[in-house]
């Protein structure tokens, strides 16, 4: 029974998490076609630059949390200028593949000068709120985890409301739906798919500073959030929110009781296996639908 | 009001359609009519900004806006409802709608242009709550339409509004269309039948091969013994 309990914590932190970094990678796919390798990257940068505001400068890492989403934001949006905008549109060129592989050199290029700069050694970074609630005999709950989640959950509810409400959510929705409509309509593209790689980046950001004290604070902790958004991603189908979010708690329930029941070492092995039947079975995940290539 | 000067456009390394000129003047309805496959939307897509103009000049209410953007060129005010399906299919009716008035200047009048736009195609109101993609053809059509006319227009032009629809539905979509151009609005139709085209023509446009053929008042050029053979099927 406390097994049960715990997986369930574990779910539940872990799924937010996992929504919160993969939600990005897919409103970027949905409006640009673009599969965002740079995801990962932002999650440290967010991390780093929450780290930096806080020993660095001695703010509340409260206040890092804002640095933090702010820096990534911005990074996204210049990788967007600098990676992409040139490719959109130019004739011979495959945009999705060039664009997938442009947003590969920008993630290894951000993640090198990190590491130049700020050396390749792990940091501790505080937790936000210190303490832990006991829920029964044997399984508690850090408050650490608990903000995580309200944290992960509300910035999904805001940007929910954002895309279904504003103005500008709404034009993003609209060029990920159809591209020419949107165009016919006067929604400025091209400031769409700025707006959604700062969106997804801040996301990224976000969620780096939510992880920074569980992990430690390095130039490589972006990479299994990397590779778990991906399985998330394709598990969902690329481009679906909602779908997203249900793949996100999915994988992150496989993850906590592999992790749980068995060992955390076969957490990740299990969950390949099931992208590859996933594949297999559904190419294009549990809520996306075939795509074609656009740009 | 909208003046098209030697326009060249294609796709890639096609060129479609090979310099046309017209002119489409204030409160007129201009009717580009020819076979599938011929330059119509291409030129139409060329217009509104969705592809490049390689060569000519195009200009409105004025202004040149041969290179603009579509999005400037939609707060021109020249909107284009586009053949097909192209409506948010994951967005309800009401939604659809709204989009069309994405505009600054159309946002204001937003509320009241919905009233007009389901007071001319009550199907939509009854629909307003579903998903776009729920929708049968017809019903996508009027959309599309009523989507348009929530912009601030002072130009449409509508891409084959007939196009798959069955006949009861395109005499339907003609009646409403009739009721804009009767309204005073100038309109740029493209249609593929001369005869449909020809009930709300001021003036008729005949394209081939990505270029006008012939240009007139609606009766001039269904005098015309060699159109009456080609578009009408009727030989003398």
């Amino acid at each position: 029974m406390n097994l049960v309990l715990q997986t369930l914590v574990s779910t539940i932190v872990q799924g937010s998490l996992l929504a919160l970094i993969t939600i990005g990678m897919s409103l970027v796919y949905g409006t640009l076609r673009v599969l965002n390798m740079a995801q990962g990257v932002m999650v440290m940068v967010g991390a780093v630059a929450a780290y930096v505001t806080v020993d660095g400068l001695g703010v509340s890492p409260w206040l890092a949390i804002l640095v933090a989403v702010l820096v990534t934001a911005v990074l996204g949006m210049l990788s967007y200028g600098v990676g992409i905008s040139r490719l959109i549109g130019r004739a011979g060129v495959d945009f999705e593949m060039t664009a997938f592989i442009s947003t590969f050199a920008i993630a290894s290029i951000v993640q090198n000068l990190v590491q130049l700069i700020y050396g390749p050694r792990q940091k501790d970074f505080p937790v936000l709120l210190d303490g832990r609630i006991t829920l029964t005999e044997g399984v508690s709950i850090t408050l650490h985890q608990i903000l995580t989640a309200v944290i992960a959950v509300g910035a999904l509810a805001l940007l929910g409301l954002f895309l279904s409400k504003s103005r500008y959510g709404l034009a993003i929705v609209a060029v990920a739906q159809n591209l020419d409509a949107a165009r016919l309509m006067g929604i400025p593209a091209r400031r769409a798919y700025v707006l959604t790689m700062g969106l997804a980046a801040g996301l990224a950001g976000l969620a780096g500073v939510l992880l920074a004290p569980v992990y430690f604070v390095s130039p490589t902790m972006g990479d299994l959030p990397l590779l778990q958004a991906l399985i998330v991603a394709i598990f969902a189908g690329l481009g679906s929110t909602r779908g997203t979010i249900i793949a996100a708690y999915i994988i992150g329930f496989v993850q906590a009781a592999v992790s749980i029941f068995w060992t955390s070492t076969y957490a990740l092995p299990v969950l390949y296996a099931l992208i590859v039947v996933v594949l297999i079975v559904r190419p294009y995940g549990i809520a996306g639908k075939p795509q074609e290539a656009r740009l | 009001m909208l003046s098209i000067d030697g326009v060249v456009a294609g796709y890639g390394g096609t060129t479609i359609v090979q310099g046309v000129s017209f002119e489409v003047p204030a409160g007129e309805c201009a009717v580009l009519v020819g076979p599938n496959g011929h330059g119509k939307t291409t030129l139409l897509r060329a217009i509104s900004g969705l592809i490049k103009v390689r060569d000519g000049r195009i200009e409105f209410d004025g202004d040149e806006i041969t290179r603009e953007r579509a999005e400037k060129i939609v707060e021109r005010g020249l909107i284009h409802i586009p053949q097909g399906d192209l409506v948010f299919p994951d967005m309800t009716v009401a939604e659809n709608l709204q989009l069309g008035a994405f505009t600054k200047s159309a946002a204001k009048r937003a509320k009241a242009r919905i009233e007009e736009v389901y007071e001319i195609f009550p199907r939509l109101l009854e629909r307003q709550a579903q998903r776009a993609r729920t929708l049968s053809g017809g019903e996508r059509r009027m959309l599309a339409i009523g989507r348009g006319l929530m912009g601030d227009a002072k130009l449409i032009m509508i891409d084959e509004p007939s196009l798959g629809l069955a006949p009861v539905i395109v005499d339907e979509v003609y009646r409403q269309l009739r009721r804009i151009v009767d309204s005073g609005m100038t309109v740029l139709l493209v249609e593929e039948n001369f005869r449909r085209g020809q009930t709300l023509a001021d003036r008729i446009h005949l394209v081939e091969n990505g270029e006008i053929i012939r240009s007139g008042g609606a009766d001039d050029v269904l005098d015309d013994r060699a159109v009456r053979e080609t578009y009408l099927g009727v030989s003398e």
